[in-house]
């Protein structure tokens, strides 16, 4: 593969690498420099907009105001009738049922997933990337056409007789939000709860049935506590990126629902209010933290890196 | 409970004998209802698209009933749309730049995280996966905002591709991490004993194990950069990217084009899939387990 014809060349190389804190150098600075330039430094520089205000101009003026975070909550009545305070907790509760139902439904899978290998494993697990592999907006899109008053489902079931008018639980809404959320973010559970249980010892399991655990027993306590990292991985990558999504809501609320992502990017691309649009994306920035934080009290960084 | 996650499984024999004839019949009907379950799951992930499939065929491009036919006009119409295939070629464009520097990136710092012990290293690794989970919208603003006021750039092809370099930085780190983790560092040792020096062990023994990871992360990182519309409305500036022309086509209502560009984006996109889990077994890594059938 490699000719000696570069003799010294290849000497100033391997001596290079030589010593192991040249080679940690070599191999650390770059991402090091790139994530401490396109990472680090804009969430700084956001937070510290969080605490300005822009003029007329869409200058930044350089004194420190809380007058951003006051203005999320403050309106004609109380703080919780903002609609800030509304689309945040509106976005909590639906990231909140996207990842749950994404657990329920990625469970039996990954458990199928799992203890099957060869040709079955190879289709299925085909059928479930190519989807994932899909792009997102194609995704959304697919079902904004399935959803609506006049929607694929709706104009289905009026077809064919089965409802006189069309169901409002598929036109467009939370429950058509919460779907084509759990759609889009499914795969991330499902390959999460299949790596902590790919590693899992299915003889522990028989052993708990041989010693007289019922089913549900063993599932709550042996299966259960055993791909915990996994469950826990698995529910930040579905929590985070579904509370501050923005197409899926967007096309699949059609305006009835707002939920906070739509609501910065509006103030952001409407209004330039970038002071504004800051201090409302550190509610989702801190929320992270928070949901890392707690997430590490029960896996190490090692477990939640399985995805 | 972190020691037993690590062993390897033996996949059991699941035809236990069983003492009683009830619990044989309850095996096999939770059995059953496992498949069942199993089936219902791939009919929700596939019957939106399988629809948008047949509507890209169809006369009345945005709803079944009263269906009128099947066309190929959508196709041809998308095909010969001039702005849509400069979109796509752009989109071509950035995603292959921004996943080579990403996945440079990602192979040396997954090196330094697998390899060394340095302080901060947790931090770290939180920190890489970080513009993986990071909201788009969030990512985007603070990228626009940082570009436009503190480095003074115009929006265009160069902000997008540091955007998307970063976003994709996280998956080829998983993904090569989860490799050199398993990777068996006798191979190597074995490989100096026997006389070759550093760089030839490097090439012709530690590559050649990692490279189906760092093609998996590669192509992890591309997808994620073709596919995302969020961050390139932000920081892509005028420059009009695949996503951006999709996403005015769905707000606007020409769902005909929109049916056919994306049913040949899932059409191509299997096809990449299909080759590449044959050829370089991409699913253990995508699936995480880093090792795959190859062993």
């Amino acid at each position: 593969m490699s000719s000696d014809t570069s003799g010294s060349k290849r000497q100033a190389v391997i001596s290079a690498f030589a010593s192991r804190k040249r080679t940690l150098g070599f191999t650390l600075s770059p991402s090091l420099l790139w994530l401490l330039l396109l990472l680090m430094a804009p969430l700084t520089f956001m937070v510290v907009i969080s605490f300005m205000s822009i003029n007329d101009a869409y200058e930044i003026v350089w004194q420190p105001t809380m007058a951003n975070y006051s203005g999320l909550f403050t309106g004609s009545g109380p703080f919780w009738e903002t609609p800030f305070f509304h689309s945040l907790m509106l976005s909590y509760a639906i990231a909140g049922i996207t990842t749950i139902l994404c657990l329920v439904m990625a469970f039996p899978l990954a458990y199928f997933l799992a203890r099957r290998g060869g040709r079955t494993f190879k289709v299925i697990i085909f059928l479930v990337l190519l989807p994932f592999f899909t792009m997102y907006l194609v995704r959304a899109y697919s079902w904004y056409l399935m959803f609506g008053p006049s929607g694929v489902i709706n104009r289905t079931l009026l077809k064919t007789g089965i409802v006189n008018g069309p169901i409002g639980l598929f036109n467009y809404g939370i429950p058509a939000i919460v779907v084509g959320l759990v759609h889009a973010y499914f795969p991330y559970m499902l390959l999460s709860l299949y790596a902590s249980m790919e590693g899992l010892d299915f003889s522990l399991v028989e052993a708990a049935r041989d010693l007289g655990a019922s089913r549900t027993g063993t599932l709550r306590d042996v299966i259960l506590p055993l791909t915990l990292p996994g469950i826990i991985s698995g529910s930040l990558f579905v929590f985070v990126p579904a509370l501050g999504a923005f197409i899926t809501p967007r096309f699949l609320g059609q305006g009835r629902v707002l939920m906070v992502g739509q609501l910065i990017e509006g103030r952001i691309t409407g209004q330039y209010a970038i002071d504004y649009g800051s201090a409302a994306s550190m509610f989702i920035v801190v929320s992270i933290v928070v949901a890392f934080a707690l997430a590490f009290r029960y896996v190490s960084i090692e477990e939640l890196g399985g995805v | 409970m972190a020691a037993e996650t690590g062993t390897t499984t033996e996949r059991a024999d699941e035809s236990s004998e069983s003492p009683t004839f009830g619990h044989e019949r309850r095996q096999r009907l939770l059995r059953r209802g496992l498949y069942v379950i199993v089936g219902l799951l791939l009919v929700f992930l596939w019957i939106p698209l399988v629809a948008m499939m047949f509507l890209s065929f169809a006369v009345n491009s945005s709803t079944f009933f009263p269906f009128q036919g099947f066309t190929f006009a959508h196709y041809t119409a998308t095909f010969a749309d001039g702005s849509l295939m400069t979109a796509l070629l752009n989109s071509v464009q950035v995603a292959t730049f921004s996943a080579l520097i990403a996945t440079v990136l990602g192979v040396l710092a997954s090196f330094a995280l697998v390899r060394y012990d340095f302080p901060l290293k947790e931090l770290y690794r939180t920190f890489g996966i970080l513009p993986m989970v990071i909201p788009g919208v969030v990512l985007g603003i603070a990228l626009i905002i940082y570009f436009q006021t503190v480095l003074g750039m115009t929006m265009g092809p160069i902000t997008l591709i540091l955007t998307h370099s970063i976003y994709g930085f996280p998956f080829v780190l998983l993904m090569v991490t989860a490799r050199l983790y398993t990777f068996d560092r006798s191979l190597e040792d074995a490989a100096r004993d026997l006389g070759a020096d550093p760089l030839t062990t490097f090439w012709d023994v530690t590559l050649p194990i990692v490279a189906p990871a760092i093609g998996a992360g590669f192509l992890f990182a591309w997808i994620r950069s073709f596919e995302d519309f969020i961050r390139a409305h932000f920081v892509g500036g005028t420059m009009n990217v695949i996503t951006v022309s999709m996403y005015s086509m769905i707000k606007y209502g020409t769902a005909p084009k929109m049916n056919a560009i994306s049913t040949f984006i899932v059409f191509v996109i299997a096809v990449a899939l299909a080759v590449a889990m044959n050829v370089g077994n991409v699913t253990g890594y995508v699936a995480g387990t880093g090792g795959g059938e190859e062993e």
